[in-house]
C-alpha cells in the first residue's frame, strides 16, 4: 500500500521546523569557519601559489595545514575568521603526511610561550577517535580556493558526500606523490588551487581531514578530490645509515601523533633517502617482446629451475595479478618486482591460462649473474666512446622521481 | 515491527528532496514516540532515543525518514533532514552494491579517442590504469557496462563480483554502439540482479547517486558514491537520462541510482556533438552525466546477447534545409537504397509524422529517429504534391550506402539563360566524351531510357544528375553546335576522376547572369536602405580591389579581394582563405597577389577572415565566418556552386571544419598540409563537397594528412590529392597551384 502525501500537508509539516535559520548546515558551516584560517607566504609565481588554508588545532593557535613551498618564508602570515592578520611560523613539516603544523606568533610573546590567542579549534585527538566516514556520507569543504577570501570572509563551503575511502593513487605532474596512505575522495570539486589545508567536515561539523591538492588520480588519469583523513596512517621505507653501513628501516607515522608532536615542537621529519630500487626479486619469467606501451604480460617462456617454472608456469599464461594488484602490461609487472619485492620474498601470482584464473605462489629468487657482453671494441673515434656503454651497470631510479 | 513494503515510499514523483521532508507514506506500525508532524498521516514510527534500529537498513532508513519531519535537530549530530537523506543514500548504495561488479583490463592501449588539436578536434584521453564498473543485468553471468572501459582494447577483461572470492575471466558479448554499452558474461551462476527503476517514472528533481567501483579495490565494500540529483530525462534523442551527479572514468559503466536504490541507468560517457565511445569524457565531473536507462538496457538485452553488436537505425533521409529547427521537414536527399529509398519515400517530400507523431522540423525526426536501432519498423507519413502519403513499417538499416557522385563529364558554359546548358568543356575519356558530346553543344532534355525531362538552366541540370547513381545509363538530349540537328545521346554515367583538367577553355561565362534569374540582393549586412528613386543600378556597382572589412560591433575582420573586372553579370567564384595559425590579416595582400591573375580572367572572388585567437581558428568562430561568407554572397554576383573553403595547416582544418559543417555555403575544400579534427559526414546528393588536399612530402603531418584523404575518399567524396616534392608545411608550389586553379575553375563539372 502507498499512500500519498499531498505536498500541501508536506509544506505544511515542515514550515514550524523551519523557523529562521532552519538549515543545520548554516549553524556548521559558521561554527567550522572560526576554527580556520587563510594562510599566506611565499609563491605568487609560475603557478606556485602563494595562499593556501589551514585548520586550527589549538587555542593557542597551532594550524595544521598542507606541506608545500609556500612554508618557505619568514614572512608566513594568516588571517582569522576575525579578520585578524597574525605572523605565524612553521613548527613541524612531514612530507610523507604531506602537512604541517604551524604557529601564529603574537608579538611580545616569546616562541614557545603561550600566546593567549583562545581560539576556538578543532581537537585534534577527539577527531582522530571517531569511526571513519563512510561512501555516500554528506561532507562539508572548507577551502580558500582561488584566493577568494580575505582576512573576515568565510571560507568556500562546499557540499558532496563521500565517495570512497581508498589509497591515493596520485600524481602531480610526472612525480608519484610522497603521500601513500588512505584519503577521502569526495565528489565535491575541493581540490583547487588554494584549497590544500582546508577543512573536510561532516554534517555536523566535526573534522574528518584536512584537504589535500591537485592532484591527478592514476587510475582513471583524470583529477581527483580528496582530503587526509584526521587518522592518516602510512609507513615508510627509507634508508638510512646505521654502523656505516646502508639500512632498510620502515617506520610507521600517523597524522594524530604528528599534530600532537608538532604542536610540542617535537616532531622530527622523516631523515634518510627512500630506499633505491634495486632489480627486485627474480621469477625466471621470459616475457615476450615489449613492444607496445602495454604489451600483456604473455608468458612466451620460464628459465629452467627458476622459481617461476618449479610454480608450474608456462608459455602462453598472462601474469595478470600480483598480490591481488592488477598488473595490466609487462611494463606493470616489471615495475610491481622491482619496486615492491625482494629476493626471498613471497608473491602470489594470478595467470590467466585458457579461460580461468591460476593462482601461484611463487619465493623469488635472485638474478642469475649476468653474463657479461663481450668488452666493446676500443673505442676510437669521440662518438664511440660518447655512445659506449658500462657492461654489467644496474639500473638504478632514485626514489622520489 | 517495520513493514517491508515501505521502499515504495520513494516514488518517482516525489523522488529526492520532496520525499525526505515529507513524512513518508509509512506502513510501520510500532509505536512509542508519536509523530508531532502534522503530515503523519496514517503512520507511526518507533525510535530508540532518537536513533532506530539498524536492521534492516532500508527500513531504518524510512523510520528515520519519519523521524526527521517530527524533529530536526539543528546543527547537532542528531536527525534532521540532512541525515535522514545521508542515511537513505547508504542505504541505496548498499541495496545496489550487490550487483555493482569490478571489472580490470589488461593489456591495451595508452590512448584512446580523440585526434586533433585544432578547430574540431579533440584531444586523445589518456586511459587510467584503474579498475572500472559493470552492473550485473542477468544472473547467468551478464554485466552490463560502458563502452569507455574498452576502447583501448585491452586483451583480456577480468570481473569481481562483490561477495565472492575469485576474479572471473570475462568475454566481450557484443556492444550497442548506439548507447555506448557492452555486454560481458562471465562463468557464474545466481549472481544478484539490481532492482530496475521504471524509466518512466524518472523525473527531473530527483535524487542520482552515481556509484563506481575504481577507487576502492575491495568489492566488499560500498561502491563509491557521487550523489546528485536528474537533470533531464530523454537526453540525447531519447537515449539517456542526464544527472548532475559527478560522472567519470571512477564510474563509467556503474549505476545510477534512485533514492530507494533501484537503479534508474546505466552511466556512460556521451555527447551531443560526437559519437563513439569516448565522446563526452571531456565533461567528466562536470555537472553533466548521462546514464542509458536500465529498461532500455534490458530490453535489449536479448539482442547483445545474440552476440552481434547492435547500430543505430538509419532512414537515410537529409533535410533540404540546413535549419532543423523552424523549416518544414522537406527531403532533400535520399541515400542510395537506404530505407527510404526502398519505401519509396522521395527528394520533396514533406515529412509529417513518424510512428503517428508529429514532425514539424527536422529536429523532431532526428528526436523520433534517434533511439532506434537496425531492423526497427517505422511508419512515416508525408506530403507529396499537396496528397498525404503513408509509408507503414520501413525496416530502418544499419549501414548506409554511401552516396556516389555521379559523373557524365562536361563543364558548363555559366551563366547562360536557356533553355538547355550550353557545354563549355568535355573530359577526355569521359563517359560525355564516349558519347560525342562536344564544345558548344547544348544539352536540352536528359533522363534515363525514354523518360526524359526537358533542362531549363544549369541549377536544373545539377539537381536532376545528381540523382542518377554513377553506372545509370542517361541519355542526353543534345542540340549540336553546327546545323541546329537535335540528337539524343546514351552513356553509363561514371566516378568522378581524380585528374583534374589541364587548360580550359574561355570564356567560362555567357556573361548573362542578370537574365532568367533575380538579381543578387544584398542582405545580411547593415548596408543603408536606399531610396526608392535611386537607380537600381547604382547601388549595384560594388568596390573593386583589395578591401578591409571589420565588424566592430562583434570585433571581427576580413578582408576581400573583388577583381578590377569585376562585372555583375558574371558569376564569380568565391574563395574563403583561412590563413594558418599566427598570420591572421598578414597574408592578405600576399594572397590576394598571388590568385590576383586568376581571379581576374577566370572571375573568383578572394576573401580571408581572421581567425579571434592568434594562435589559430576554433570551431565556436564558424557562426561568425558563415555570416560574414553570406554577407560577401549578398553583396556580389556569386555561383553558389563554386563556394570554396581554402586553408593552410591549421586554416585549412578549419576549411575541413566549416566544409562540414556549413554544408549549403560550401562546396569545396582545399586544405594544405591540413588533417581532419573530426571524423568526416556522409557525402550527400544535395550538398555536394569536392576535396582538394595537398601536402608537402617532408611535412611531418604527411602520414596523417593522407589518413584524412583516405577517410574522404572512404566516404565516396570527389577527392583530389597531390603532394608537393620537396616541401614541408608551406604553401603549394606553381605546378601544385596549377592544379589547385583548374581544380577551383572545374567545381561545377557534371
Amino acid at each position: 500500500m502507498l499512500l500519498r502525501v499531498p505536498a500541501a500537508v508536506a509544506l505544511l509539516a515542515f514550515v514550524p521546523a523551519s523557523a529562521p535559520a532552519a538549515d543545520p548546515l548554516a549553524d556548521v558551516c559558521e561554527k567550522v569557519n572560526g576554527k580556520l584560517v587563510k594562510v599566506f607566504g611565499a609563491g605568487g609565481f609560475s603557478r606556485l601559489n602563494n595562499f593556501a588554508t589551514g585548520v586550527l588545532v589549538s587555542p593557542d593557535g597551532h594550524v595544521l595545514t598542507a606541506a608545500g613551498p609556500l612554508l618557505d618564508t619568514a614572512d608566513l602570515a594568516v588571517h582569522l575568521y576575525d579578520g585578524r592578520r597574525m605572523k605565524a611560523e612553521v613548527l613541524a613539516v612531514e612530507p610523507y603526511l604531506d602537512m604541517a603544523v604551524l604557529r601564529i606568533k603574537v608579538e611580545g610573546k616569546k616562541n614557545g610561550d603561550p600566546t593567549g590567542l583562545d581560539l576556538p579549534y578543532f581537537d585534534f585527538a577527539t577527531a582522530a577517535a571517531r569511526p571513519p566516514a563512510k561512501p555516500a556520507d554528506w561532507v562539508l569543504g572548507f577551502t580558500n580556493q582561488y584566493e577568494i577570501a580575505l582576512r573576515d570572509e568565510p571560507l568556500s563551503a562546499q557540499r558532496g558526500v563521500i565517495a570512497a575511502l581508498a589509497k591515493l593513487s596520485g600524481r602531480q605532474g610526472v612525480f608519484d606523490f610522497p603521500y601513500t596512505g588512505d584519503v577521502y575522495v569526495v565528489d565535491a570539486i575541493t581540490n583547487n588551487p588554494g584549497a590544500a589545508g582546508g577543512a573536510l567536515t561532516d554534517r555536523s561539523g566535526n573534522l574528518l581531514g584536512v584537504i589535500g591538492r591537485e592532484l591527478k588520480n592514476t587510475q582513471t588519469n583524470t583529477f581527483i578530490n580528496y582530503a587526509i583523513p584526521v587518522a592518516a596512517k602510512v609507513s615508510v621505507t627509507v634508508r638510512v645509515k646505521a654502523d656505516g653501513k646502508d639500512e632498510d628501516k620502515t617506520l610507521n607515522l600517523s597524522l594524530p601523533e604528528f599534530v600532537a608532536k608538532g604542536m610540542k615542537g617535537e616532531y622530527k621529519a622523516v631523515q634518510g633517502e627512500r630506499p633505491l630500487l634495486g632489480e627486485g626479486g627474480w621469477t625466471g619469467i621470459v616475457f615476450v617482446p615489449n613492444v607496445l606501451a602495454r604489451t600483456p604480460a604473455y608468458i612466451e617462456g620460464v628459465v629452467p629451475d627458476s622459481p617461476a617454472a618449479k610454480a608450474g608456469l608456462k608459455p602462453d599464461d598472462l601474469v595478470s595479478f600480483i598480490d591481488g594488484e592488477p598488473v595490466g602490461s609487462i611494463t606493470a609487472v616489471q615495475e610491481y618486482l622491482r619496486a615492491r619485492t625482494r629476493p626471498g620474498d613471497k608473491v602470489r601470482l594470478e595467470v590467466r591460462r585458457g579461460e580461468g584464473l591460476q593462482s601461484v605462489e611463487i619465493v623469488l629468487g635472485t638474478p642469475p649473474p649476468r653474463v657479461a657482453p663481450a668488452p666493446p671494441p676500443e673505442p676510437k673515434k669521440w662518438y664511440n666512446r660518447a655512445r659506449g656503454f658500462t657492461p654489467g651497470r644496474r639500473r638504478y631510479r632514485p626514489g622520489r622521481r | 515491527m517495520i513493514g517491508v513494503r515501505v521502499t515504495a515510499v520513494y516514488d518517482a514523483e516525489r523522488g529526492g528532496l520532496a520525499a525526505s521532508t515529507t513524512a513518508p507514506a509509512c506502513t510501520q506500525t510500532v509505536t512509542e514516540q508519536p509523530l508531532r508532524s502534522e503530515a503523519r498521516g496514517s503512520c507511526e514510527t518507533r525510535g530508540e532515543g532518537g536513533r532506530t534500529v539498524r536492521t534492516p537498513f532500508w527500513a531504518a532508513t524510512l523510520a528515520l525518514l519519519a523521524l526527521s519531519v517530527a524533529t530536526p535537530v539543528r546543527g547537532q549530530d542528531g536527525l534532521d533532514v540532512n541525515g535522514a537523506n545521508e542515511e537513505a543514500m547508504r542505504a541505496a548504495a548498499a541495496k545496489a552494491a550487490p550487483s555493482v561488479v569490478k571489472i580490470e583490463t589488461a593489456g591495451g592501449l595508452e590512448v584512446v579517442g580523440g585526434g586533433k588539436k585544432g578547430p574540431g578536434g579533440q584531444p586523445g584521453v589518456a586511459r587510467g590504469t584503474g579498475p572500472t564498473t559493470g552492473v550485473v543485468v542477468d544472473p547467468d553471468g551478464y554485466v552490463i557496462t560502458s563502452s569507455f572501459n574498452f576502447a583501448n582494447k585491452p586483451t583480456d577483461i577480468f570481473v569481481t563480483v562483490p561477495g565472492r572470492p575469485d576474479r572471473l575471466v570475462a568475454k566481450v558479448i557484443a556492444a550497442d554502439q548506439t548507447r555506448m554499452l557492452t555486454l560481458l558474461k562471465v562463468d557464474a551462476k545466481e549472481l544478484p540482479l539490481p532492482a530496475v527503476f521504471p524509466k518512466a517514472e524518472a523525473k527531473v528533481g530527483q535524487w542520482g547517486l552515481a556509484l563506481g567501483r575504481t577507487l576502492d579495490p575491495d568489492v566488499n565494500h560500498l561502491p563509491s558514491v557521487s550523489a546528485g540529483i536528474v537533470s533531464a530525462t530523454g537526453r540525447l534523442w531519447g537515449k539517456a537520462l542526464q544527472t548532475d551527479a559527478k560522472v567519470s572514468p571512477t564510474n563509467y559503466g556503474g549505476p545510477l541510482l534512485a533514492i530507494d536504490g533501484r537503479v534508474l541507468g546505466v552511466l556512460v560517457p556521451a555527447s551531443t556533438r560526437s559519437e563513439g565511445e569516448t565522446a563526452g569524457f571531456e565533461w567528466y565531473d562536470s555537472g553533466i552525466g548521462f546514464a542509458i536507462p536500465l529498461e532500455d538496457v534490458l530490453a535489449k538485452l536479448p539482442a547483445l546477447k545474440q552476440g552481434k553488436d547492435l547500430r543505430r537505425g538509419l532512414l537515410g533521409v537529409n533535410p533540404k534545409d540546413s535549419d532543423a529547427y523552424t523549416a518544414k521537414p522537406v527531403v532533400g536527399a535520399v541515400g542510395p537504397d537506404s530505407a527510404a529509398a526502398r519505401a519509396g519515400v522521395k527528394v520533396g517530400d514533406t515529412i509529417v509524422s513518424i510512428d503517428g507523431k508529429p514532425t514539424p522540423n527536422f529536429s523532431t525526426v532526428q528526436h523520433v529517429l534517434g533511439p532506434k536501432y537496425e531492423g526497427d519498423a517505422v511508419t512515416i507519413k508525408v506530403l507529396r504534391d499537396g496528397k498525404e502519403l503513408e509509408f507503414p513499417n520501413i525496416a530502418l538499416l544499419g549501414t548506409q550506402t554511401a552516396y556516389v557522385n555521379p559523373f557524365l563529364g562536361i563543364l558548363p558554359l555559366r551563366d547562360d539563360p536557356g533553355p538547355g546548358v550550353p557545354v563549355r568543356y568535355v573530359y577526355p575519356d569521359s563517359p560525355a566524351a564516349a558519347a560525342g558530346v562536344k564544345e558548344g553543344d547544348r544539352v536540352m532534355k536528359v533522363g534515363t531510357g525514354k523518360n526524359l525531362a526537358a533542362v531549363k538552366n544549369l541549377p536544373q541540370l545539377a539537381t536532376a544528375m545528381a540523382q542518377f547513381p554513377p553506372g545509370t545509363e542517361v541519355s542526353v538530349e543534345l542540340k549540336r553546335k553546327e546545323g541546329d540537328k537535335t540528337e539524343t545521346m546514351t552513356t553509363k554515367l561514371a566516378t568522378v576522376p581524380d585528374a583534374v583538367p589541364g587548360k580550359l577553355p574561355m570564356p567560362s561565362s555567357a556573361g548573362k547572369a542578370g537574365e532568367g534569374r533575380p538579381k543578387p540582393k544584398a542582405k545580411g549586412g547593415l548596408l543603408p536602405k536606399k531610396g526608392k528613386d535611386e537607380p537600381e543600378e547604382k547601388a549595384e556597382k560594388p568596390e573593386t580591389g583589395f578591401l578591409k572589412r571589420a565588424d566592430e560591433a562583434l570585433g571581427r575582420e576580413y578582408w576581400l579581394y573583388v577583381p578590377d573586372s569585376y562585372d555583375p553579370s558574371i558569376s564569380h567564384g568565391l574563395i574563403v582563405w583561412f590563413h594558418p595559425a599566427g598570420q591572421g590579416g598578414k597574408d592578405g595582400e600576399g594572397m590576394a597577389a598571388a590568385f590576383k591573375e586568376f581571379c581576374e580572367s577566370h572571375h573568383f572572388i578572394l576573401m580571408g577572415p581572421k581567425s579571434a585567437n592568434p594562435e589559430g581558428w576554433a570551431a565556436s568562430e564558424t557562426e561568425l565566418i558563415v555570416q560574414d561568407v553570406r554577407k560577401v554572397l549578398g553583396r556580389y554576383a556569386i555561383d553558389p556552386a563554386r563556394v570554396v573553403a581554402h586553408g593552410l595547416g591549421n586554416g585549412g582544418q578549419m576549411a575541413f571544419y566549416l566544409g562540414f559543417n556549413a554544408r549549403d555555403v560550401f562546396r569545396g575544400v582545399a586544405a594544405v598540409g591540413s588533417v581532419l579534427g573530426t571524423a568526416p559526414k556522409e557525402n550527400v546528393a544535395n550538398q555536394p563537397l569536392a576535396f582538394f588536399v595537398a601536402a608537402g612530402d617532408k611535412d611531418p603531418l604527411l602520414k596523417d594528412v593522407v589518413l584524412s584523404k583516405d577517410a574522404l575518399v572512404e566516404r565516396r567524396f570527389p577527392v583530389v590529392y597531390r603532394e608537393v616534392k620537396e616541401a614541408g608545411k608551406e604553401y603549394l608550389d606553381a605546378a601544385t597551384f596549377e592544379v589547385l586553379l583548374n581544380w577551383l575553375d572545374s567545381l561545377d563539372r557534371l
